[in-house]
């Protein structure tokens, strides 16, 4: 191992300890800290009537924790959550109350209200792999007035219109400040849980697949599973959340569960800020609070509700958090140079066993009547770099749209080492270590620059969702790994110092470097880059040409698709030349500069 | 404030756009004289499209635009086409679900009424080919004649400036040729045209002057009639290029 | 049985198919969807009922000040909804604002109006009938708007202005056409026939507030069935929503006839998320 490698590294990691993760973790717990000792301590002070106040806002916001991963990090616009809510309510209610069989014990009920309310979840969420924003909105709206009708003519088991009486619970937990304490409980158990969540390799792609799709898909990402696994969750807390409110309300009828309700949860999220747990926690105490502080606005909370939320998307699309996010107010140094450092690309893509060649065999590919890739070969080798280039429309983007998987080729076939690609499986691609770039850096703009790095490792991770939730061991050293990866990733193109910044404060130079850090996460044997130098300044050209030939030296196998000739010519070791979807040429730099055709075709003429 | 004949009908200095935060142009300089036929060269990417889209005002610029004697800072595509600058843009968009003759009517939406008729029949006068057709809708329009018909919506607001973004792509050589005749015509009926094109030799055959750019600026300038031009565009293209061993 | 199921199912379905058009008439404007189209139907049935029976005025004044309102409305959703958000980064952000602004005025009106349905007068001083006028004013008005829409696009230059905006927005601003005012004149139309829906229809929904969520979701399902911006598919399958709808109200009671909507519903967009008409691949790296 390089020396001067190593002890790069190891200054990092002294750089890590000197801010240790738990001194870090203390001062973010301290808000939460602080709010519980006042939730603890609020009975002294507080009378009968803020009692069910501050209950009630426990409740919802157990149901909010889970819908907060589901809207606000994953971005999932589920208006009508309100469906869960009574889904529980009513779950518990019958079971505990003995309509169908024998009474149950209200714990076993509220046990039973919240697998129930986890199936549904997922039966509720599950549409919005498939469908539009606006349709599966509309959907989630329909699904919460069903729910509610059918709680109104199912009248042998709900009661119908006239209603259910809700689960007592037993003591200690039968009095006021007894079932306060234990709604406290299971807020604060929530609260813990997500923040887990949030701080994990599942939280940083929940973000990853609201905002930047397509890089969520390249690093891997299964977006199915994911939002599955969020939705049960969220179903599940949405249906206990509607058990303890039953058992507030002491008696549930339909007319409960109106669509207010669920805008209230909605807007909460909203205005607490999205990829926030605090912002969200302070919006559900917010606006469960406030109508009472005046009589009239109790009628016109859901009103100001909406205008808040007007104003929240207009004004300040960050919300509570955005407010609360001190350290980004800070200052960035202006004139800040990408200094990459080619040794710790080494030390990052470390040793590769042989992988064998990326190639393109005839591959065809048409869209509508016009030939986007009309018989292409192609042969990108480990440890070297291969240009692309052509004029606008001659497919290269295209070919390199096939390789990742987004299109299927037509005719012929993309191999590695031998054997087919299989067409279409594009989060397949991060598994056989093929990453790529985009013609527009896909960064998530709200997250820090570590954090969008550390989404390019997610698939390296061990520990499940679970495991993450409550706080495991290996949840804790998949994090420390990724997060050391990644601050050497960082390190290997220059850009280390903005780790903690948030990504959209930076230049559109810098996030073409954070795109090439989160794929380097992944310790590519192919690297796909599509147009990196667009936009960037002769120094910073000449800085990325540098790295380029560092990750290839390493062995990693380059394609290049791009315009600028000073990147083409200075650094590729082959050129393939495209018009018109067909091969105009082949061969060394020198060789395609001096085609003649080549010239007049790229160059026009 | 009216231009005397020797000032250039546009002017462009110092000119910087782009999309959000990627900068695509920097320190453009540009005139164009009445009556011009100016090409506009350069590799993909150098921001060709960028510079017709921020003199039109389709985008966002910093810098200096004068057309005509007037500051052009702030006006959209609809001010700067009152002003005389049509901006036909690449990929011969045309309006497919309507008739070739509705297509002409809007763009001459902003005219009084009883002069739309009028000047539709004028410009069908100059386009002899897309007269024939003009109850056919658009879509039906083979890609030549789809490109003269926009070529011909430029026209109706008698602009003294045309700017045509590579107006050839996706033509057969014929089709080509066709297009490149209407500039010529334009140019004997003294508007000035503003020409970004792929194909060099018939664009320098074509126009009095040329400004190659490269890299988002200005890399070279010269009158047509100048020898050895095609060497010296290559060579402008590929400035610094080549320096670094691999 | 049957024509009384034929009748009531056309009349809402035409209802329904005019808030369809409405959702349709603002995404070709604008390229999205916004949730005060349901809104707007329930405010057309409250401004009619407000203007003729609390404040008397005559029908015809009232109708005019009905639709006023909903144009109105609409114009309020163009500037205060949609194009704040048109240029943000964030594609979603219309979702919210739209259905912030959709809340507000429904909760306005739950407030100030009521929170029961009220009466809406009856337009035509003529007995009741089988086909009464409850049954065919919504067909009437859906049929008024379907023909005044295509001979628009067809015949008028403000109509081709408004397709070469949805067909081409880049190409038409480069032509200098007025984007912005056609965009608000588009909200404008949109919101009359929104405010035209709710008041024809006034007599069979009455003026309640609730109708603007039921509206939204009902309105909504021959826009994603007919495909997006699609009028006539919106019409299709409005009326086969409404006949659907009746159907099976009568055949299994209300309840089940919702519950048996929404599964159609969600059946069917689960199979074509684009429609029934679908749609083309789109390139998305």
């Amino acid at each position: 191992m390089d020396t001067e490698a190593a002890q790069r590294v190891s200054e990092l990691r002294a750089a890590r300890a000197e801010t240790p993760a738990r001194a870090s973790a203390i001062s973010l717990a301290l808000p939460y800290l602080a709010l519980l000792a006042v939730a603890i301590l609020f009975p002294l002070f507080g009378g009968g009537y803020w009692g069910v106040i501050a209950t009630r806002a426990c409740v919802y916001w157990v149901l909010v924790s889970g819908l907060n991963l589901v809207v606000g990090f994953a971005g999932q616009i589920a208006i009508g959550w309100v469906a869960l809510l009574t889904l529980g309510a009513y779950t518990t209610s019958v079971f505990a109350a003995g309509n169908v069989m024998a009474p149950l014990p209200p714990y076993l009920a509220l046990a039973i209200a919240a697998v129930v309310g986890a199936i549904f979840g997922l039966i509720v969420g599950l549409p919005a792999l498939r469908l539009r924003t606006f349709y599966f909105a509309i959907t989630t709206l329909g699904f919460a007035t069903i729910v509610t009708q059918v709680a109104l003519a199912w009248q042998s088991v709900t009661g119908g219109g006239v209603g259910v009486p809700g689960p007592v619970f037993p003591d200690p937990f039968a009095s006021q400040w007894g079932f306060y304490y234990f709604c406290l409980a299971l807020a604060a158990i929530c609260t813990w849980m997500t923040a887990n969540v949030a701080a994990s390799r599942f939280g940083r792609a929940l973000t990853a697949i609201r905002d930047a799709e397509v890089a969520a898909e390249a690093s891997g990402i299964a977006k199915p599973r994911l939002l599955g696994t969020v939705f049960l969750f969220a179903g599940a807390t949405a249906a206990i959340a509607g058990g303890l409110f039953a058992s507030l309300q002491s008696y549930i009828t339909p007319d409960a569960f109106t669509l207010d309700l669920s805008v209230l949860f909605f807007i909460a999220i909203l205005i607490g800020g999205r990829s926030s747990i605090l912002g969200p926690l302070l919006g559900t105490i917010l606006l469960t609070v406030l109508p009472e502080f005046a009589a009239p606005l109790v009628a016109w909370s859901t009103f100001l509700y909406a205008v808040l939320l007007l104003v929240i998307v207009l004004a300040m699309p960050g919300g509570i958090a955005e407010l609360l996010d001190f350290k980004n107010r800070r200052p960035l140094q202006s004139n800040r140079a990408i200094v990459p450092r080619p040794d710790l690309v080494a030390r990052l893509l470390d040793a590769q066993g042989d992988t064998g060649t990326l190639t393109l065999d005839q591959v065809a590919l048409s869209f509508g009547g016009v030939h986007a890739i009309d018989g292409l070969d192609l042969k990108i080798q480990p440890g070297r770099v291969h240009g692309l280039i052509g004029p606008n429309g001659s497919g290269k983007t295209t070919t390199l749209n096939v390789i990742s998987g987004y299109y299927a080729p037509q005719r012929g076939a993309v191999m590695l080492g031998g054997k087919a690609l299989p067409a279409l499986a594009r989060e397949a691609r991060a598994h056989m270590r093929i990453a790529r770039t985009f013609q527009t850096p896909r960064i998530v703009g709200s997250a820090s620059v570590l954090e969008n790095v550390m989404i390019g490792g997610t698939i390296d991770g061990r520990g499940t969702f679970v495991e993450s939730l409550l706080s495991l061991p290996r949840h804790w050293r998949d994090e420390a790994k990724l997060r050391d990866t990644a601050m050497l990733a960082l390190s290997a193109v220059g850009l280390e110092r903005l780790a903690p910044v948030r990504a959209d404060r930076l230049q559109h130079a810098e996030l073409r470097f954070i795109e090439i850090a989160r794929a380097l996460m992944l310790r590519p044997r192919f690297l796909l880059l599509d147009e990196p130098a667009a936009g960037l300044s002769g120094e910073e050209i000449a800085r990325l040409a540098t790295l380029l030939l560092a990750i290839a030296r390493a062995g990693t196998g380059v394609l290049l698709v791009e315009h600028h000739p000073d990147l083409i010519f200075d650094i590729c070791h082959e050129v393939t030349v495209l018009n018109l979807g067909k091969t105009l040429a082949a061969g060394t730099p020198a060789e395609i500069r001096s085609h003649r055709e080549v010239v007049n075709a790229y160059l026009g003429g | 404030m009216p231009i005397s004949a020797a000032d250039p009908l546009l002017e462009v200095a110092d000119l910087s756009s782009g999309y959000g935060k990627i900068r695509v142009l920097t320190g453009v300089d540009l005139s164009i004289r009445a009556g011009e036929v100016v090409a506009l060269l350069g590799p993909n990417g150098a921001g060709k499209t960028t510079l017709l889209r921020a003199v039109s005002g389709l985008l966002p610029w910093s810098g200096r635009v004068r057309f005509d004697g007037r500051d052009l800072s702030g006006f959209g595509p609809r001010d700067t086409v009152k002003c005389g600058l049509a901006h036909v843009v690449e990929g011969h968009r045309v309006f497919t679900q309507l008739s070739v003759f509705d297509n002409l009517m809007l763009a001459a939406y902003d005219l009084p009424r009883n002069e739309r008729s009028p000047r539709v029949e004028e410009v069908f006068a100059l386009f002899p080919e897309i007269s024939a057709k003009r109850h056919e809708r658009a879509a039906w329009l083979s890609g030549g004649q789809q490109q003269i018909l926009a070529v011909a919506q430029g026209l109706i607001r008698k602009p003294r400036l045309l700017m045509l973004d590579e107006p050839s792509a996706g033509l057969s050589p014929v089709l080509v040729d066709r297009v490149l005749d209407v500039v010529q015509r334009l140019r004997e009926g003294g508007t000035a045209v503003l020409l970004v094109e792929q194909l060099i030799e018939k664009a320098l055959r074509l126009a009095d002057r040329v400004y190659a750019l490269a890299r988002g600026s200005i890399v070279l300038e010269a009158r047509t009639s100048e020898p050895d031009l095609p060497h010296r565009l290559e060579q402008a293209y590929m400035a610094g290029v080549g320096h670094r061993s691999s | 049985m049957v024509t009384s199921i034929v009748l009531s199912g056309t009349a809402m379905g035409c209802i329904y198919a005019l808030i369809a058009v409405t959702y349709n008439v603002m995404f070709s404007a604008s390229r999205v969807f916004s949730f005060t189209a349901g809104t707007l139907g329930m405010i057309g049935g409250v401004l009619g009922s407000l203007f003729i029976l609390r404040m008397g005025m005559p029908i015809a004044l009232g109708f005019l000040l009905a639709l006023a309102g909903g144009a109105l409305l609409g114009i309020v959703t163009e500037i205060v909804a949609v194009r704040p958000v048109l240029k943000s980064l964030d594609q979603h952000l219309y979702v919210l604002s739209t259905l912030a602004l959709a809340l507000m005025v429904q909760q306005f009106t739950a407030i100030e109006w009521s929170t029961e349905p009220a009466p809406f007068p009856r337009l035509f001083d003529i007995p009741r009938a089988e086909f009464d006028q409850q049954f065919w004013l919504p067909m009437l008005a859906c049929a008024f708007v379907i023909v005044s829409l295509e001979l628009l696009y067809r015949y008028t230059l403000i109509g081709h202005a408004f397709l070469a905006i949805a067909e081409d927005n880049y190409a038409a601003r480069a032509l200098g056409l007025p984007e912005r005012r056609l965009r608000m004149t588009s909200f404008a139309i949109a919101g009359a026939i929104g405010a035209l829906a709710g008041f024809a229809g006034g007599e069979m929904l009455l003026a309640f507030f609730a109708n603007a969520p039921m509206l939204t979701f009902y309105g909504f399902v021959p826009v994603a069935l007919g495909g997006m911006g699609n009028n006539r598919g919106a019409v299709v399958a409005g009326l086969l929503l409404g006949l659907f709808q009746q159907s099976a109200n009568f055949l299994v009671g209300g309840i089940f006839a919702s519950v048996a909507v929404f599964t159609v519903f969600i059946i069917v967009l689960l199979a074509r998320p684009n429609g029934l008409v679908g749609s083309a691949l789109q390139r998305r790296v």
